[in-house]
């Protein structure tokens, strides 16, 4: 099934764009399946797309890794799902309100209310996707019998390929990204800072009803000649642009947690929408980063991992390529990170290509979000390059 | 004694004998937050300190990094390391633009991926080179493939380090504060008036954001949240201890006459974070006019932070504070069961000191208020038929009493008495 209706985040009447009940079941199908296959009892689960993939719930979105702690329990025996949340806001009808423990700062209490569910304590095998010295004692403390395995690798599993469901997410959450990157180009002009074109991409996303997007670095400029290979840079600036210099947009957006990430490298124009002449070096530059992301891209099929995505690659000092579904995921590819990975079809990655001169132009960044389909690759993220930076 | 009013100068207090400052000396608090770690580091026997969380690196490096949800600051995290005696921490970043400029050369590293096993060897390789085999190493996360290969020291946790670092601050970080503060009230400031029948949850937000980054934040801390509340309890979302639900999360509800909403925004600034809370009327037209209960609820909630701030100096015990502000609601406490009536601030939304958590009277009555603490004092005073009132205010506790890190006005409730 796809998304007949096309993207949109307003419910349909029909029942249209995405049946989040029947996402919520098969994640959760697979999430015990995965259990089952690595001989977990129990997980114990602390980061937020985890907890959102277990139980379906709408959480409140905050910047930075959440450290470890208990907020959602897996049991393999019942199929069920606890989860610590205050209230049922947000929170699926199929976890009842007996299902909920409630927010404390007490050891003594999170314990007691750990040791409340129904088969915990005796848990043989408990997997978890993270380790704290204070958090992993209160674990411990439940469950003293127990055995604490990395949950990632069944996570990981589970998490891989996409269902329909989750496919009509990331294509929701494409069309996002790429509203933001519109709202990008259209801002540019001399004088907005890289920080102001952070504004306007969260305030584009937000219009759209998405919450803060999963990444707020959404513009690097390039710096004119200083004889140093220029290196991408993430974190925005006070830097203002000028006509004529090249600018690395990176858009991203979530709906309902799946995220959709694109990169484009534009030219300032002299005025708002006016295209500017790009050097031949700028548009040289340009032309090689379009083209390796074009080959990673076509890549991204079945398979033993290619040399091309694989850990001898990188994107500046970046992995090429990296597991997209609720966020970034496993695997990380390039950078040294992906040794022995297999790509299967229904896997989604978001795919980069940084080329840089040793000096004048700058360098270019291009990112797309990817299917890897069982005939070839399907790019969900489209957006045209600079036609300043594409002409002859 | 009667603190000063911080609109007649009160900035000028010091605290631990120093003024605050009007903008901060980043490098000097650096070196300052450092000096802390080593002294802590040495106090508790640790010979090295390993830190992943996002906000601890903050703290300990001054690095910055884009924000980022969870999943990909997991990932792709900037990792400290302090080694003891060591002038520096070590900085392993994919952001090393974010890396402080005096931080030396030979301190700064490429990224590592502790959280992934093919990451967690090299990791633990990088790590070798700079700790001894057998060394004490305190850590705050430890994810099992970091685990894996850290069986040659001996383990600890990092909060010993941390906790006692962070629970006071300097001059400098408390100006950070206040600047965060500054840009979230400027950005609200634009964002009231623009309140309407029929704006939806996700617009304020836009207006917010947009205002925020324009306003110089380095980054949004928590999606902007814009309660509507309920009249009587029964109304709101169901919660595990019968008390109000807060905070729930946005969405594109549409605004309608007579709503009541709780706003509650954060952002960042240079690795600090603010904490906006305010009560919000919806009405067409014309300014809104709170009804005669919801004026007295603003007057009540006053009433309560008059109370706590009348005593609130060094030596004061967090218990103490809580009971004034239960005897200033008439016996009642005013705040949520799941949370307090004051948290900290810092590199961390909400840390120590609290006041009034599930932690219970004996540890409240441990906690001392020393000089350069900072209290989000954030009363509730619900009453049941007609919702309720809250807001949040910061305050920095001085050599001889407190000086208010926030500065925003009650509109349309009316002014506060202190």
């Amino acid at each position: 099934m796809v998304i007949t209706a096309g993207p949109g985040v307003a419910a349909l009447p029909e029942g249209g764009r995405v049946d989040f009940a029947r996402l919520r079941r098969e994640r959760r199908a697979r999430l015990l399946e995965a259990m089952a296959e690595a001989g977990l009892d129990a997980l114990v689960l602390g980061r937020p797309a985890n907890i959102t993939y277990a139980s379906g719930a709408r959480q409140l979105w905050t910047a930075g890794a959440r450290p470890f702690g208990p907020g959602a329990v897996v049991m393999a025996d019942s199929g069920e799902v606890h989860l610590l949340s205050t209230w049922d806001d947000g929170v699926p009808s199929e976890i009842g309100r007996d299902h909920l423990f409630g927010l404390s700062w007490n050891p003594g209490r999170i314990v007691a209310n750990l040791a409340a569910i129904p088969g915990l304590a005796s848990a043989p095998r408990i997997g978890t996707d993270g380790w704290s010295p204070g958090a992993g004692a209160l674990v411990a403390a439940v469950a003293a019998g127990a055995e604490f395995i990395d949950a990632w690798p069944a996570l990981a599993a589970a998490r891989r390929v996409k269902t329909v469901d989750e496919l009509a997410c990331l294509r929701t959450a494409a069309a996002a990204a790429e509203a933001g990157m519109s709202a990008l180009v259209e801002a540019l002009r001399p004088g907005i800072t890289e920080r102001q074109l952070m504004g306007v991409h969260a305030a584009a996303l937000a219009r759209l009803g998405l919450p803060t997007p999963p990444i707020e670095a959404a513009a690097s400029l390039m710096p004119g000649a200083d004889g140093k290979p220029t290196a991408l840079r993430r974190l925005v600036s006070d830097q203002a642009a000028e006509a004529g210099q090249m600018v690395a947009l990176t858009a991203g957006a979530l709906y309902a947690g799946y995220e959709a990430t694109l990169s484009r490298t534009w030219l300032v124009g002299s005025e708002p929408g006016a295209l500017g002449t790009a050097s031949a070096g700028q548009r040289g530059i340009a032309g090689q980063a379009r083209a390796l992301r074009d080959a990673r891209v076509a890549a991204c099929r079945p398979g033993p991992l290619p040399a091309s995505l694989g850990p001898d690659q990188s994107a500046g000092a970046e992995p090429v390529a990296w597991g997209v579904g609720l966020g970034m995921e496993a695997p990380l590819l390039g950078a040294g990170l992906g040794t022995g990975t297999e790509l299967s079809a229904g896997m989604t990655l978001v795919v980069q290509a940084w080329a840089a001169g040793l000096s004048g132009p700058g360098g270019a960044l291009e990112a797309d979000l990817v299917l890897v389909g069982p005939e070839g690759p399907e790019s969900l993220t489209r957006f045209g390059s600079c036609p300043a930076l594409t002409a002859d | 004694m009667t603190p000063t009013s911080y609109s007649e100068g009160g900035l000028a207090k010091s605290i631990n004998g120093a003024v605050l400052p009007d903008a901060p000396d980043l490098a000097r608090m650096r070196t300052e937050r450092h000096a802390r770690l080593q002294a802590q580091m040495a106090a508790v026997g640790v010979d090295a300190l390993l830190l992943l969380g996002t906000n601890p690196v903050g703290y300990t490096t001054g690095a910055e990094a884009p924000g980022a949800d969870s999943g990909r600051a997991g990932l792709m995290r900037p990792v400290a390391l302090v080694v003891g005696g060591d002038p520096q921490p070590h900085l392993f970043t994919p952001y090393p633009e974010g890396a402080p400029a005096d931080l030396a050369g030979d301190h700064l590293h490429p990224a590592i991926y502790p959280e992934l096993p093919d990451g967690a060897a090299s990791a633990a390789a990088a790590l070798s080179e700079l700790v001894p085999a057998g060394g004490r190493l305190a850590v705050d996360e430890l994810p099992h493939p970091l685990a894996a290969v850290l069986d040659s020291y001996e383990i600890t946790g990092a909060s010993g380090v941390l906790g006692p670092a962070r629970l006071v601050k300097t001059a400098d970080e408390l100006a950070c504060i206040r600047t965060a503060q500054s840009i979230n009230e400027t950005a609200m400031a634009q964002v009231q008036p623009r309140l309407r029948p029929g704006v939806r949850q996700n617009e304020l937000s836009a207006w917010f954001l947009e205002a925020i980054f324009d306003l110089g934040a380095t980054g949004n801390g928590i999606d902007p949240i814009w309660q509507v509340m309920p009249e009587r309890l029964a109304d709101g979302p169901w919660t595990t201890h019968g008390d109000v639900a807060f905070p729930t999360a946005s969405t594109d509800r549409i605004l309608r006459a007579g709503d009541v909403i709780w706003v509650d925004t954060g952002i960042d600034w240079r690795g600090y974070a603010s904490d906006f809370g305010r009560t919000w009327l919806v009405e067409a037209g014309a300014a809104p006019t709170p009804s005669g209960r919801q004026a007295a609820q603003f007057r009540r909630w006053d009433e309560v932070m008059a109370a706590v701030l009348s005593i609130l100096k060094p030596g004061v015990t967090a218990l103490e504070l809580g009971r004034a502000a239960i005897d200033a609601n008439g016996g009642t406490r005013p705040w949520i069961e799941h949370f307090y009536l004051a948290h900290g601030v810092g590199t961390e939304s909400a840390e120590m000191p609290m006041i009034g958590t599930d932690l219970g009277d004996a540890f409240d009555d441990r906690m001392v208020m020393q000089p350069g603490m900072v209290l989000v004092l954030e009363p509730v005073i619900w009453d049941e038929g007609a919702g309720g009132y809250r807001a949040e205010d910061i305050f920095a506790v001085t050599d001889d009493g407190w000086v208010a890190l926030s500065d925003h006005p009650y509109d349309p409730y009316g002014e506060r008495s202190w």
